[in-house]
């Protein structure tokens, strides 16, 4: 019964988020969006440069832990 | 009369008596001597005490459009440490954290270089204590290291400071620029307490191992300081836009592995500077004013991240991620303040980060600086990454929890309440804060291009999260320790300085042992030859042969 409870909310809040995120991309061919830069009006540009920047940070941060990353105790040897 | 004490002195002499006041009595005593000194803040602006001292002017006290939103936030941050180390009876904590929050409103006011120096020693001096109370040997040595480097800053602004009285004449606060050497001392002593990239590892290493409140005092006050300090004497210094960018990406991708959910959110504080300091670096009015916002509305949302997590520690007993998650169950209220610190930092629409920010972004995208605009917009999706989502996931959810917890006293709840409220009340009603700060300028963050860019990019950040996790590609908790630049002081330089001095040690003992050698033969030849029958008849004749024989040694070595 507890398992379920994290596992439910989780299931939910993926659903409202993809629901969300469609919805900024439908909203997004509804008006033209003024940006400072002209090719960050392309079509949910936010949106895919969000997605790409987030991946990019975790597995380049994954990657980073094998120079970075030691022992708990390292500073105590 | 009031309004010619310098702001924070009262606090700082509120400090000291402390001591003699009744336990029951002290934090009363302490939201007092900061209200006492908030009335500071009704006084206008202008120079208010000056003091003649061997020969230089110091300016004691003087407020302007720059000093007021820094005062009031310094003074409200004040209020929220207070309410949350209610419970708390460290009196040694309680007197070094209202020292130290009244040393910095001290320095915000300071007119001059010298008396900025003295309360920029100050904040070090009482903030150590504030390292120290954290009561672990990791707290005290991680002390130690913090107070070398904090007191170094110091005095490289003493240097500068005194370059620039021998140079100049002047000594008042002005702009400087980086073709003086007075203006890079300066400029280095701000960086370290800035946090600039490779000066940062102090903060990383101490902040965390401070106490459940003392990392929430700490997170407020020093890099803000400094903030300050850098607006006030290098707006608008090229390079502080590129140190900047630097700042905001680097850190993120450190947050990511680090298994310390403080040392995380000491990470994101290195990273939230360095949006300030590209504002700075801009140096027009409307990033000038967006980087006062962004250190306004930051204080208060790092602040209520640091009380959630320092809420965990003092009921979980820990704030590592791997042996953290399901506590949304027990600590409902500390969840929710803590997913509204982690959507203000975030910059989500109506919370207090998107307010700020915008400023900062609209004034490069004005500009016209397409890859820093870039870098920041990428450090957005960090910010999201490890404040947004790693912090209340790994802390509240994850996974199931076996053993039960408390929820946090009700002092802790009522400081993240305010803070909570702050945030959400400064994201609804922008013009509030903006009327404060330095520069009068009409903006407005809330058009519907930025909405909806902004919700882009931070609702496919949080697609992409579901994405790694579902697809175990998100990295798992692991008990570790990650490198900073503090491994260069921690490790590296112990690593060569200790078998360097070493070979140093016995170079010196060889050469000490050979000259014993050498002198002891000449003692020997010159006791022979003073008693030889040719020189007995001279009285001094023992102490006379070695001097001959040295002096003799010493022209050989000469005309050699």
């Amino acid at each position: 019964m507890k398992k379920n409870d994290l596992k439910s909310m989780g299931k939910s809040f993926t659903k409202y988020i993809l629901i969300i995120g469609a919805l900024l991309i439908f909203l997004d061919f509804t008006f033209h969006r003024h940006e400072y830069f002209s090719f960050a009006e392309i079509y949910g540009f936010p949106a895919f440069f969000g997605f790409i920047s987030f991946v990019f940070i975790v597995l380049l941060g994954k990657w980073l832990r094998k120079f970075l990353m030691r022992k708990e105790d390292y500073y105590d040897q | 009369m009031i309004s010619n004490i310098i702001p924070g002195l009262i606090m700082i002499l509120t400090s000291f008596l402390l001591p003699t006041i009744p336990q029951y009595f002290r934090h009363p005593a302490m939201l007092l001597s900061v209200g006492l000194s908030a009335l500071s803040l009704f006084n206008g602006y202008g120079t208010f005490l000056e003091w003649d001292v061997l020969g230089l002017n110091l300016i004691l006290y003087q407020s302007d459009s720059l000093t007021f939103p820094f005062s009031i936030i310094f003074h409200i941050a004040a209020v929220l440490v207070i309410i949350f180390s209610w419970h708390s009876k460290n009196l040694m904590e309680h007197m070094a954290t209202l020292a130290y929050a009244g040393s910095a409103i001290g320095a915000l006011h300071a007119g001059d270089f010298f008396s900025l120096f003295i309360w920029w020693e100050a904040t070090a001096l009482t903030s150590v204590f504030i390292v120290f109370a954290g009561n672990t040997k990791a707290a005290r040595d991680a002390a130690m290291r913090y107070l070398i480097i904090q007191v170094s800053s110091g005095v490289l602004l003493l240097i500068g400071a005194c370059l620039l009285l021998y140079q100049t004449g002047n000594h008042n606060l002005t702009v400087l620029d980086l073709t003086t050497d007075f203006g890079i001392f300066i400029f280095i002593a701000f960086g370290i307490k800035a946090a600039f990239p490779f000066l940062n590892g102090w903060l990383q290493d101490s902040y965390p191992e401070s106490s459940v409140t003392g990392t929430v005092a700490l997170s407020a006050f020093t890099t803000k300081l400094a903030i300050y300090a850098l607006a006030r004497t290098f707006p608008g210094t090229d390079s502080l836009i590129w140190i900047g960018a630097i700042m905001t990406a680097f850190p993120v991708f450190f947050a990511v592995i680090e298994n310390d959910l403080r040392r995380v959110l000491s990470f994101s504080l290195n990273n939230q500077l360095g949006f300030m300091v590209v504002g700075i670096g801009i140096g027009t009015e409307l990033s000038l004013n967006g980087t006062v916002a962004h250190a306004f509305v930051h204080i208060i949302y790092k602040a209520l991240l640091f009380m959630s997590m320092g809420a965990v520690l003092y009921r979980a007993g820990t704030t590592k991620a791997s042996e953290l998650g399901g506590l949304y169950k027990y600590m409902p209220f500390t969840t929710i303040f803590c997913i509204i610190g982690a959507m203000s930092i975030s910059a989500f629409p109506l919370f207090s980060g998107f307010v700020a920010k915008s400023l900062i972004m609209s004034s490069l995208g004005g500009m016209g600086m397409v890859l820093i605009y870039f870098v920041l917009f990428f450090a957005s999706a960090g910010v999201l990454e490890h404040s947004g989502i790693k912090i209340p996931y790994f802390a509240f959810f994850a996974h199931e929890r076996k053993s039960k917890v408390k929820e946090a006293p009700i002092n802790m709840l009522i400081a993240m309440g305010i803070a909570a409220v702050l945030c959400i009340g400064i994201g609804v009603f922008p013009k509030y804060l903006y009327q404060i700060l330095p520069y009068t300028v009409e903006y407005q963050p809330y058009t519907i291009d930025h909405v909806i860019s902004q919700l882009q990019l931070l609702v496919f950040a949080i697609i992409a999260f579901l994405f790694l996790v579902k697809f175990k590609l998100y990295p798992s908790e692991i008990r570790s320790t990650v490198l900073n630049s503090d491994w260069f002081y921690r490790k590296m330089l112990p690593g060569i300085g200790k078998p360097l001095f070493k070979k140093i040690g016995l170079l010196t003992e060889l050469i000490y042992e050979n000259l014993r050698f050498f002198f002891r033969l000449i003692l020997n030849k010159s006791q022979k030859f003073s008693n030889s029958s040719y020189i007995k008849v001279t009285t001094p004749s023992f102490a006379a042969t070695i001097l001959i024989s040295i002096l003799f040694i010493m022209l050989l070595i000469v005309l050699i």
